[in-house]
């Protein structure tokens, strides 16, 4: 599904991704893992297609077209979804609208017609019940002054609503308590299916806990240094980045 | 020494004689202290950023006749008065009779009604700082009269369409004075529309006089085409525990003038202004607004937003003046921006004056751009960059539009906003 291949992205003149090659097929799920710093986030807004970072060299392809050629909307169209780390707020805009512009932008492009408003908030209750979301919140601002927990669990909400082929979730379990942590893993296992992959994004081991990865990759300094199954998540997690000879300084990501 | 320009002495010659003799007398006055106005330039301090847009030809002087067609107004669900260049148009006005409220044109109005009117006619208004309410005070053809008596209430919403006709060029002038009882209360909208594309300039004046306990909701919806320079003022007087709201929605134009003056004469009066202003291409908008707290114990809260795109330019001056014995006033201000592109301009100006000594006054001021992470956020989610120029254009002064009491308004103003953007993102 995804291909990665010699990817290699700076920001600000300056290199991050250092030659990323990885193969995600359909079905599979995949964790990286990585000290801050290490170019994990770079990886994720790179796929999503964030401006803010140049790629240099190297290629990507979903399903074999080139992902770098397109727009980040046509990217997410064609079934790629970021969870941000750090979710936006954006007064003004609700929820609802925002989430009903997106499923509908999605439909439009696979030549289903529009939800309309009725239909819609229908389907947004449902989802919102699966992440445990009051409803609410589908009337308040995009994010706007929901918790850490709340914004993540907004986050699944939009990948549950648009089912994308490939799902990123950055640093997803990050300022979640344990029992968030549960209701957001919840909702990425309901992702999980045989013609959808999943990569995620992570400092710490304890998500894999949940979401129990097929492949766990290591990376540090803009490259992949180690791959393996989950058990590589658990040594990991009891030597900690140094026994790979990585410096966590934990001071920058 | 260089020669202040002057106000064309074509301009003082108004037409229409239909009005009732006292209103005539009173117009022939201010017309005869008009002689000799100067012109604002860039060195007269209340159009100091909109100077160079007004342009007044000589042709401009002509009244407009009060004729054509009328209908590109907004459905109004509540009663409605049709004004064609200044000039009432009773067949295509629809308003109840109801017990305690009298709308009248100016040119309906019998001798005593006509001279109690003219004693009042341009009192809410310090034309030192509304230089252009001088013009309509010595032009004006006819005018609403709109009278609530005591406790009087209506039902609906009272529409006025102003409408011009630009088939020629040419200038009109409507006018309206709101006398509003005690404890009565109206909701009016004003809508400013117009068709034709000659030159035109439309000078307007609405007043409104709020007596004790009086509630009126005032929204301005200023639509008009790209060949009128538009030139009002809106003067309130309000008297004791009197509330009165404000909406504007304004859509820039070749010279967009509002200027707003609130007195709050009596203790415990409330004012609320918000207003939303957009521009785009080479259009410009400049909102002047006044609030004089006169009396102790009284509320201003006042919000306005600008949004500019492209070469446009938009003005925003809010005064507020608090009086010497207006001791535990409340005056609440802010101005928040967003500036489209690089070309575009942007002044905003708080002027606060505070002669008392036990007041709260808070003003605030920000001009920004749209957020990059936000637009990422919304295309990362398949939208498309224009959509979310769009919606995040909206988002800032969404909060104002949603408080427009009138569906039928809101809706309308939000379409047109909307409308407005998407030709504003068109090439991004």
């Amino acid at each position: 599904m995804l291909s990665i291949k010699n990817l290699h992205a700076s920001v600000e003149g300056k290199e991050i991704l250092k030659g990323i090659n990885l193969e995600i097929k359909a079905g599979e799920v995949h964790a990286i893992m990585g000290p801050n710093g290490s170019g994990k986030s770079t990886l994720s807004q790179v796929l999503a297609g964030n401006d803010a970072f140049e790629v240099t060299e190297g290629e990507v392809t979903l399903n074999g077209d080139n992902l770098l050629d397109l727009e980040t909307e046509e990217r997410a169209r064609e079934g790629i979804f970021l969870a941000f780390q750090y979710p936006v707020e954006i007064p003004g805009v609700s929820n609802l609208q925002f989430l009903r512009t997106a499923v509908n932008a999605m439909r439009k492009h696979k030549g289903e017609d529009e939800m309309n408003a009725a239909e819609f908030m229908k389907l947004a209750k449902e989802v919102s019940k699966q992440v445990d979301l009051d409803p609410a919140f589908l009337k308040r601002g995009v994010n706007e002054g929901f918790s850490g927990g709340e914004k993540k669990r907004n986050e699944i909400m939009q990948a549950l609503l648009l089912q994308p082929k490939l799902a990123i979730l950055d640093e997803t379990d990050s300022g979640l308590d344990i029992d968030a942590l549960k209701v957001v893993s919840d909702g990425v296992n309901a992702l999980r299916s045989e013609d959808r992959a999943i990569l995620m994004v992570t400092h710490y081991q304890r998500l894999l806990n949940h979401i129990v990865p097929d492949y766990v990759h290591v990376l540090a300094g803009g490259k992949i240094i180690k791959s393996g199954g989950r058990e590589l998540a658990l040594e990991l997690e009891e030597k900690g980045y140094g026994w790979l000879g990585i410096k966590d300084d934990d001071t920058s990501n | 020494m260089k020669s202040v320009p002057m106000l064309s002495s074509a301009f003082l010659h108004p037409a229409g004689e239909t009005l009732p003799e006292p209103l005539l007398a009173l117009r022939k006055e201010r017309a005869s202290a008009l002689v000799d106005m100067p012109l604002p330039t860039r060195k007269t301090e209340n159009w100091k950023y909109s100077s160079k847009y007004l342009k007044l030809a000589d042709d401009m002087a002509i009244s407009l006749p009060a004729e054509g067609k009328t209908g590109n107004s907004l459905a109004v669900p509540g009663y409605k008065v049709v004004f064609i260049n200044g000039v009432m148009i009773p067949e295509a006005s629809e308003y109840p009779d109801l017990d305690g409220i009298q709308i009248t044109s100016f040119s309906d109005l019998d001798s005593d009604k006509a001279k109690a009117l003219a004693a009042k006619l341009g009192s809410t208004l310090n034309h030192d700082q509304a230089q252009f309410a001088r013009l309509n005070g010595a032009r004006f053809e006819d005018g609403l009269f709109i009278r609530l008596k005591p406790g009087a209430v209506l039902d609906q919403p009272l529409f006025i369409i102003h409408e011009t006709n630009a088939d020629a060029s040419g200038s009109a002038y409507p006018r309206i004075f709101v006398e509003s009882g005690a404890n009565s209360q109206l909701t009016l909208v004003e809508e400013y529309i117009s068709s034709g594309d000659a030159q035109v300039l439309v000078n307007t004046v609405t007043e409104f006089s709020l007596a004790d306990g009086a509630n009126v909701t005032s929204i301005r919806l200023n639509m008009e085409g790209e060949n009128v320079q538009h030139i009002g003022a809106t003067g309130v007087l309000q008297q004791r525990s009197s509330r009165f709201e404000s909406h504007c929605v304004g859509f820039g134009g070749p010279l967009r003038r509002h200027d707003l003056q609130v007195r709050l004469e009596g203790e415990g009066a409330e004012t609320k202004l918000n207003g939303v202003v957009v521009t785009q291409g080479k259009q410009h908008y400049d909102n002047h607004t006044s609030i004089d707290h006169v009396a102790a114990h009284c509320n201003s809260e006042e919000t306005y937003r600008n949004i500019a795109a492209d070469q446009s330019h938009a003005v925003f001056n809010g005064r507020i003046h608090i009086h010497q014995d207006a001791q535990k006033s409340n005056a609440d201000m802010n101005n928040k921006n967003l500036l489209l592109s690089n070309g575009a301009e942007i002044d905003t100006k708080p002027e606060l004056e505070i002669y008392a000594d036990d007041v709260k006054c808070a003003h605030g001021a920000t001009i920004g751009q749209l957020d990059e992470t936000s637009v990422f956020y919304l295309v990362s989610r398949g939208i498309g960059r224009r959509q979310a120029n769009v919606l995040l254009t909206m988002a800032f002064i969404n909060e104002l539009v949603q408080q427009i009491p009138v569906e039928a308004v809101r809706e309308t103003a939000q379409a047109r906003l909307s409308d407005f953007f998407e030709q504003t993102f068109q090439e991004a």
